[in-house]
């Protein structure tokens, strides 16, 4: 359900011109920018911490530092949106690792802490993804098939689900050092694939 | 830079956007982008071609008290730095003195029937400190009293109207403001129940004669903790 590139460009520009009103100080634009966005960043969260309060707290300390930075945002820092899912994403790494070290490595962060209403549904795919470029999409996915399949995993468990080497290695069975050498060779042949795309 | 120089770079780059770069080499990472713009362009690069897997997940929408919470967060950051400081010393004492003065005023305009003592109150206060409005809740005469505590009037055409944010949900409209004095709504029992079990009311600024939708349509001005006195 990708939008056309004229619709991309205008959502765009509607979150730029939000982020800049924001900037000086708006707090109605930053109320219509937290409802077309909360939801998005909101699924980020609550993939990659796995936990609705932790995604709460995350959401709330990345929506403040999206208004507090919202003038330093500029084209060179992505789309709008780009840039407010790293904003959600790096909060929550660092959440993970805060965790991480008060849990003492809570080994399976699959099994018993998957706790949360509608955590289970949180299926892909079903996206509004009139956020990115159709030709962006299509771009990722193919170089991404054209990876092996521990590469493709390790990738995306590392993006998506917030996810250790250590993690990803326990995840799919297969050594930490294998792993770590899926996601080097996988960023390269990535990189190599996008480029030339 | 030579070409293994900008290979690293880049691979570096790709683990810490995917996160798998952690520890004190994030930290090292973080600092080198805060000087090299070409490692900072990397980032941003990386972070554009994986975006679309964030941005495919099905979004969920936040609970309603969410909102109410970065609002209250954004406000308190929205003042003037001076402001703020000076606010530690006011916001110490005027916690202290919210307490005593919710209790004085509460017994006081209790005291001639016997009526039972407010069950939750919520205080709102100005960017420095001061209390503006007080907001009690009597379950049992079914009443919910909002007083000004200090004069303070909407600007022309508009008025402050009271909601209560339920634990989970929309925003309950409780009635509007007077601007000096006491004004109390009548509240059914299955509002009061909820009422209970609120974390917060809120007061937004609304065209005259209150929200024409039902929820909120204008800035969220106060926002504070319901507590059971």
């Amino acid at each position: 359900m990708s939008a056309s590139p004229a619709d991309l460009q205008d959502r765009n520009r509607h979150l730029t011109d939000l982020l800049h009103a924001c900037a000086q100080g708006r707090q109605a634009a930053f109320q219509e920018l937290y409802k077309a966005v909360s939801p998005q960043l909101f699924a980020v969260l609550l993939r990659i911490l796995r936990r609705k309060d932790l995604a709460e707290e995350a959401l709330q300390d990345a929506l403040l530092s999206v208004w507090r930075n919202a003038g330093s945002y500029a084209a060179d820092k992505g789309a709008p949106m780009t840039w407010m899912v790293s904003i959600c994403r790096y909060r929550a790494l660092d959440m993970l690792r805060r965790e991480r070290r008060e849990v003492s490595l809570d080994t399976d962060r699959d099994g018993e802490a998957d706790e949360g209403e509608g955590l289970s549904d949180m299926g892909e795919g079903a996206a509004e993804a009139s956020l990115i470029s159709k030709a962006e999409e299509r771009a990722l996915d193919e170089c991404m098939q054209r990876l092996n399949d521990g590469q493709r995993s390790s990738l995306r468990l590392a993006y998506v689900d917030g996810c250790t080497h250590e993690e990803i290695a326990a995840k799919v069975g297969s050594p930490v050092g294998t792993v770590k050498s899926w996601v080097r060779r996988g960023l390269e042949s990535l990189k190599r694939c996008l480029e030339a795309a | 830079m030579n070409y293994e120089g900008s290979k690293l770079q880049n691979l570096l780059a790709g683990e810490y956007v995917l996160g798998v770069l952690r520890g004190p080499a994030r930290r090292r990472f973080e600092r080198l982008m805060m000087e090299s713009r070409s490692l900072a362009a990397e980032v941003a690069k990386w972070e554009g071609h994986f975006a679309s897997l964030a941005l495919r997940l099905k979004p969920v929408e936040p609970p309603d008290y969410l909102w109410w919470r970065v609002m209250a967060r954004v406000r308190a950051e929205s003042r003037p730095r001076g402001e703020r400081m000076r606010n530690t010393f006011w916001r110490t004492w005027a916690v202290a003195a919210t307490v005593v003065l919710a209790l004085v005023i509460v017994t006081q305009r209790v005291a001639p029937p016997p009526e039972a003592k407010p069950a939750q109150f919520a205080l709102m206060s100005d960017t420095k400190g001061m209390p503006l409005w007080l907001i009690s809740v009597h379950p049992e005469a079914q009443r919910v009293d909002m007083k000004a505590l200090a004069s303070n009037a909407p600007p022309a055409g508009k008025s402050y109207e009271l909601w209560m944010i339920p634990d989970g949900g929309k925003p309950v409209p409780m009635g509007l403001m007077n601007e000096t004095g006491l004004a109390s709504e009548t509240v059914p029992p299955e509002l009061l129940a909820r009422l209970s079990h609120a974390k917060a009311l809120a007061i937004s600024l609304e065209p005259q004669g209150g929200s024409p939708t039902g929820q909120p349509t204008g800035p969220v001005l106060w926002v504070a903790p319901l507590v059971a006195s």
